[in-house]
């Protein structure tokens, strides 16, 4: 196994986190999917264990970009910054494997028709899921992608708008003459090339100003997310992607909707499923009052498409089975229920174990034994084996380690008995 | 002779977290002053080694019999503070730590005077509930390393077959006569194709070999007593008692088809359950022409609001037989939502498509009709009514609670949900154990669950279990509840009611009916401190005085 | 992530620990508000902690309400360990609604040494052992119903908690004036501020119970005085 560097002793780092609080270089946030920004020196999530840092090498200005910086190994009281920390091999010997190697997110981008990844406000359900934490990058708040970069960009045309300002004040207090006067004396005909450059300037910064005061007049119009469609079985029972059902992505729809709910009251969610799948001690319960009590309206049919409108609305287009006709509403926010899929490295992995892996790509077990995967020793649980919640992983869990318990046991005695 | 308390305060600075945002010099001041401490010293780490250090050099040199670290979070260091003392041989439970980093600092980063302030106050409140602390030591109990597996299906097996393998002496009980449960009244099972009934024999002949599982078929439980490590069961096979001793439970009884009558024209012969149809598959007598299913019979509705999980698949299972067996017989299965959730149920359910099933969604407010060779039901895509041809009905019904759930939830202090299956004690971190500690659960007794599902929890609650058979003793955190005032307590059982853990018993001694702690089941929560109102039950390092005290430190100077 | 400087924190396993004397007692101490704070619903690390705490946190600011505090210096409030910002917003507005309120005695309009004394009173109540009972019984009534099968709205079990309270308070007022000497139901009435035929009808109770004793009659009024209890039996 490779243990990567962290570049930060375990040892030594209190996870007091002064280093990211001085680290000059920001980097996007993958915890976060991307949506926010962290420091090149990092902890994955604030609640993760060890609470240790971590720099990010590619990132950081001295690891990654060969610039002189260190700021973190000098504001870092516990001396835990270790800059020549390298990659190490880890040599290991079991008697068992357990296999807990999980999934990823289907990417819904390969289906042309939901516009993921050119539409903004259309959203996987994890991205969603960290819109909506109150640890994740908007507090809790629904702000839509769309607005999240429309921030961004106010940000950065007000920077330059700044910028250029201060030159041209710079200029106008330096010559004496308003900026005004220049633009009107080339317009007449000079052609002096100081001056043209300050008019080109002067009219350019005019432009910036009034597209930031058209950005900033949007800003303030626009609201959190009230309006939010829910799209069911993305990239599963979809013959074209995986046939399989992937278990859990009804029920987080219904919970991303209540929760969306909770925040704010005005929040109307609409979930477009083939059957909404709610299978487990509550679930159905929960679905109910979703329904009764947090504005969730349950719609059957497949959506055909998703379009965009001129206020970057998603538009959703589908045909309602209960109404019998192809009907489009215009949403405030899509959120994709992406199917789970194989994690990217199992293929992998399961070469290098030595075991087979199921027609969909998860390590195949037995229903009659349905932790052991086809070689003896080695078991498999969670999504590794199949799409399952969270309360099936973690009973999963447990057997795999009674199974593993028990090969171990046994090889111990045989053991003993050769000895 | 009353000790004299004398308190050591240890100011850590944090780095700058801290010390950046607090005048740690003057709460260090401020410390000497407090009554009782004799000692103070300001760190800039104090989990550092020199930190620790210090604190073992000072409990011996200066005599320190109670050490106060204001620094930050308990959750992450209280432990290594309390080895601390142990160490420097001051009993752990000695120790109190006072979070002046994240409910300080960091919260009043602009404000230094007032923050520094607050700070005072909280070591204030902290080194007078210090003064009041009293020894503790950890809790141990010897661990009847023997096991217990109530209901034989293919869960109970396969617990008991899993514990037995480790090496445990186990004792499964069977109510009926047989092993084998559910599954000796199937005929074959999905996904795998296998034959129900030699699934079921294939394992209970290992178990019935198997040297370290006591089998006893036919046998009642009457009475459970004791807790973790220590339970003491009565049970009665035919009318004759036995008595014996494990160390954990495992609750695998699993749960019964519900009888649709009244429901649909149901008879039993031409409008029959799901699993009357399995037993027709067995019997080979199956010959209807078309067949029209139902699902959802008797769930999903007001009086049964669960889905049960499993009827989706096994409607499909039997659509698959019946087409395999007989390709032109007709299959029309009525539907509200198919549940054929994850990667096999779902290639069931193209399988069925495949072979021509139909699957018609029906609206629960205009439920499907039943009459003489016919089924009508509203089409929603057609947008009217259709009638289906039938000579035969099965009804999906779902699994509903063992009979016996009840009296066994009392028996062993466990709960129930609304719907009476065995509740565990956290979906999400702990869903094959019950919140009593020592009693774990599986299978259809927990909630509807298909042989897959029944054998992996089965297998988990077996892992579950076997964590403290392992372990020999059990030792537990003493932060639990203490009976503080035996005279106060006059037994009237508030308390055992309202324990999460049941960890209270109520006694008869010598004084008459008084409360008694389980300390190995408890957990220190503190309803039970809460409730007595005869405060006769406290919280070891939370009592009633203690927190009183914290409470006067902060009110006494904060003018 | 800041909040106010004015809040103190005192550390608990699970709000379940919190007995709701322990609430009246640091009103007594001279706190101005006090805010009791756990995990959500269905989230309590010790299974049904923070139920209770939501009944005994309602009882305490009712019962403390009663007897002339602000209702509002009494929160309970839920977040969990990931939802800082949660907490300082309760925090925040909790502190917003003190600082309206002011401080302990002005929003009451009572000399401090008097509201605390009714804040006693009211302590002495929120110990009694019926209001633990169906206080303690709250969620399992409204959920499962009592021994005979009938469920409880939350409305009714408050009703219930409030009659209780009710009567506890103004005995406990009785008993606690009683011990300043002997003293007529009218007396009693007029110091409780409660109406003289309920009065009557704790001064009997109390009777029945023989904590209290025909002290003599003044004219055509009687008067009564606590009984003297044998010391506790040991
Ligand atoms: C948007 C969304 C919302 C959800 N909400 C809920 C919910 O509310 N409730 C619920 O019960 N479930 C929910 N789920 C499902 C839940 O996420 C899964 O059930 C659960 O994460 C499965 O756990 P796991 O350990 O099997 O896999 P994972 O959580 O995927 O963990 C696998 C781990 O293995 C690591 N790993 C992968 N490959 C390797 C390798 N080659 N070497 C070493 N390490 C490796 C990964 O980095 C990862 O840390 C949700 C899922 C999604 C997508
Ligand atoms: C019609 C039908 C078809 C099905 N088809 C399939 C299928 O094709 N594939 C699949 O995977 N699953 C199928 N199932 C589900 C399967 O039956 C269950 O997963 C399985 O039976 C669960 O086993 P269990 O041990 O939890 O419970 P059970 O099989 O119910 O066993 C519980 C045992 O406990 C005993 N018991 C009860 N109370 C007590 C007590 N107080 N003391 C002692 N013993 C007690 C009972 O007598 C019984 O022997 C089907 C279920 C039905 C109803
Ligand atoms: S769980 Fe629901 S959304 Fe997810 S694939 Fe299955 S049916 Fe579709
Ligand atoms: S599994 Fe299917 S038939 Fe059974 S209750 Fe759920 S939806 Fe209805």
């Amino acid at each position: 196994m490779r243990k990567k560097a962290r570049y930060v002793n375990e040892d030594l780092c209190t996870g007091c986190g002064s280093c990211a609080e001085k680290c000059p270089t920001p980097a996007v946030d993958t915890f976060n999917t991307g949506i926010g920004q962290r420091k090149a020196i990092y902890k994955y999530f604030a609640q993760g264990i060890p609470s240790v840092f971590t720099i990010d090498a590619p990132s950081c200005r001295q690891l990654g970009q060969g610039k002189k910086c260190g700021v973190c190994a000098k504001t870092c009281q516990a001396k835990a910054i270790d800059f020549e920390q390298k990659d190490r091999m880890v040599e290991i010997e079991a008697g068992a494997i357990v296999m807990a190697t999980g999934y990823d997110v289907f990417d819904p981008s390969v289906i042309p028709e939901y516009g993921y990844g050119r539409i903004k406000n259309v959203v996987t359900a994890l991205e969603f899921e960290r819109l909506l934490s109150a640890s994740g990058p908007t507090a809790g708040h629904l702000d839509r992608p769309s607005e999240l970069t429309l921030e961004k960009e106010i940000e950065e045309t007000g920077k330059e708008v700044r910028k250029l300002s201060a030159r041209i004040k710079q200029l106008e207090e330096k010559q004496g003459k308003t900026s005004d006067e220049v633009i009107s004396q080339v317009k007449a005909g000079a052609s002096d090339e100081p001056l043209v450059e300050w008019a080109k300037q002067a009219e350019s910064l005019a432009e910036m100003q009034a597209a930031l005061a058209a950005m900033n007049r949007k800003m303030a119009a626009a609201t959190t997310a009230k309006k939010l469609a829910f799209i069911q079985c993305v990239g599963s029972r979809d013959f074209r992607f995986n046939r399989y059902c992937s278990s859990y992505c009804c029920m987080h729809s219904v919970k991303e909707a209540m929760i969306a709910n909770e925040h704010d009251r005005e929040v109307h969610s609409s979930i477009f499923c083939m059957d909404l799948r709610a299978v487990g001690r509550g679930f159905e319960e929960y679905k109910l009052r979703g329904g009764q009590q947090a504005n969730i309206e349950y719609i059957r049919g497949r959506v055909a498409e998703i379009t965009e409108d001129e206020a970057k609305n998603p538009v959703v287009w589908f045909e309602s089975t209960t109404e019998r006709h192809v009907k489009s509403e215009v949403f405030d926010m899509v959120v994709l229920a992406a199917a789970c899929v194989p994690s990217a490295g199992t293929a992998r992995l399961a070469q290098l174990a030595g075991v087979e892996l199921d027609t969909n790509g998860f390590v195949k077990t037995d229903p009659l034994m349905p932790l052991a995967t086809t070689r003896p020793g080695i078991f498999v649980c969670g999504c590794a084996q199949g799409p399952m919640d969270i309360p099936e992983s973690v009973a999963q869990a447990s057997s795999a380690a009674a199974c593993a318990a028990e090969a171990v046991i046994g090889a111990q005695i045989t053991l003993k008995a050769t000895a | 002779m009353a000790e004299q308390i004398r308190i050591g305060v240890f100011v850590c600075n944090c780095g700058s977290n801290i010390a950046g945002y607090l005048d740690v010099k003057a709460l260090a001041e401020y410390a000497k002053i407090l009554p009782h401490v004799v000692f103070v010293r300001e760190n800039l780490y104090t989990c550092s080694e020199n930190g620790i250090n210090e604190i073992k050099a000072a409990i011996k040199e200066q005599g320190l019999n109670r050490v106060v670290v204001a620094s930050c979070t308990p959750r992450t260091h209280e432990p290594l503070f309390r080895g601390t003392c142990a160490e420097a041989g001051l009993n752990p439970y000695l120790f109190e730590m006072v979070n002046i980093r994240d409910q300080c600092s960091w919260v009043h980063m602009q404000e230094k005077e007032k923050g520094t302030t607050k700070a005072k106050d909280l070591i204030r409140m902290g080194v007078a509930k210090a003064a009041l602390l009293k020894p503790q030591e950890p809790i141990q109990s010897e661990m009847d390393p023997r096991a217990l597996v109530i209901g034989g299906g293919i869960a109970g097996m396969t617990a008991a077959m899993a514990l037995g393998n480790r090496g445990y002496e186990v004792t499964l009980i069977e109510k009926s006569g047989e092993l084998g449960g559910l599954l000796l009244k199937l005929d074959k099972l999905a996904p795998s194709g296998a034959d129900a009934v030699a699934v079921a024999r294939k394992q209970a002949d290992l178990v019935r070999r198997h040297p370290n599982i006591h089998l006893l078929l036919s046998t009642h439980i009457d009475e459970v007593n004791g807790y973790i490590g220590h339970f003491q069961v009565s049970a009665s096979t035919n009318g004759s008692k036995t008595q014996f001793g494990t160390g954990v439970i495992v609750v695998a009884t699993g749960a019964r088809v519900f009888r649709p009558a009244g429901l649909y024209g149901y008879d039993g012969e031409k409008v029959i359950t799901q699993l009357e149809l399995e037993e027709v598959f067995k019997s080979g007598a199956f010959a209807a022409k078309n067949v029209v299913m139902i699902q959802c019979v008797g769930a999903r509705n007001d009086e049964r609001k669960y889905c049960s999980r499993i009827c989706c698949m096994v409607a499909i299972k039997n659509a698959i037989e019946i087409k395999e067996k007989s390709p032109e017989t007709g299959v029309k299965v009525l539907y509200r939502d198919i549940q054929a959730y994850g990667t096999e149920n779902e290639a069931l359910l193209q399988r069925a498509k495949e072979l021509g099933v139909i699957f018609i969604k029906y609206d629960p407010a205009r439920p499907p009709r039943v009459e003489a060779g016919k089924v009508i039901v509203h089409h929603d895509l057609l947008g009217r009514e259709i009638e289906l041809p039938q000579d035969l009905v099965v009804l999906s019904t779902p699994l509903v609670a063992g009979e016996d759930n009840e009296a066994i939830s009392k028996l062993l202090r466990v709960s129930l949900d609304a719907n009476k299956f065995f509740l565990e004690g956290h979906v999400k971190l702990k869903p094959l154990d019950f919140a009593t500690d020592g009693i774990y659960l599986c299978g259809n007794a927990h909630y509807p669950a298909t042989v897959r599902e029944a054998v992996s929890q089965a297998l988990g609650a077996a892992s579950r279990a076997s964590i403290p058979l392992s372990k020999g003793v059990m030792s537990v955190e003493p932060i639990v509840s203490t009976l503080v005032d035996e005279d106060a307590c006059r037994g009237c059982g508030l308390c055992v009611a309202l324990c999460p853990y049941g960890a209270l018993e109520i006694v008869r001694g010598e004084k008459g009916r008084k409360v008694r702690v389980i300390p190995v089941a408890c957990k220190g929560c503190g309803i039970c401190a809460a409730t007595c109102y005869h405060h006769a039950l406290s919280v070891n390092s939370y009592s009633d005085a203690q927190i009183g005290e914290q409470i006067r430190a902060f009110l006494e100077e904060s003018a | 992530m800041q909040y106010t400087t004015d809040v103190r924190l005192i550390r608990l396993m699970c709000t379940g620990r919190v007995d709701p004397t322990m609430v009246a007692e640091a009103f007594i101490e001279g706190a101005d508000g006090i805010m009791v704070v756990g995990c959500h619903f269905g989230d309590c690390h010790y299974i049904s902690g923070n139920y209770q705490a939501r009944v005994k946190m309602g009882l305490a600011s009712r019962a403390l309400g009663y007897v002339g505090l602000n209702a509002a210096r009494v929160a309970f409030k839920q977040c969990s360990s990931a939802e800082g910002d949660r907490f300082v917003s309760h925090v925040t507005t909790f502190h917003d609604s003190i600082c309206e309120i002011g401080p302990l005695g002005s929003a009451e309009k009572l000399p401090l040494p008097k509201l605390k004394d009714r804040v006693d009173t009211a302590r002495a109540a929120l110990a009694s052992e019926k209001l633990r009972w169906v206080e303690g019984k709250f969620t399992e009534f409204q959920n499962n119903g009592n021994k005979y099968g009938e469920k409880f709205t939350e409305h009714e079990m408050w009703r219930t908690l409030d009659t209780i309270v009710i009567d506890e308070i103004a005995t406990h007022g009785i008993l606690k004036e009683m011990r300043k000497g002997a003293a007529s139901v009218i007396e009693l009435a007029e110091r409780l501020e409660i109406a003289p035929p309920a009065a009557l009808k704790y001064v009997l109770a109390l009777q029945r119970r023989g904590l209290v004793g025909l002290a003599g009659v003044d004219g055509a009024t009687p008067s009564y005085r606590l009984v003297e209890r044998p010391a506790k039996a040991a």
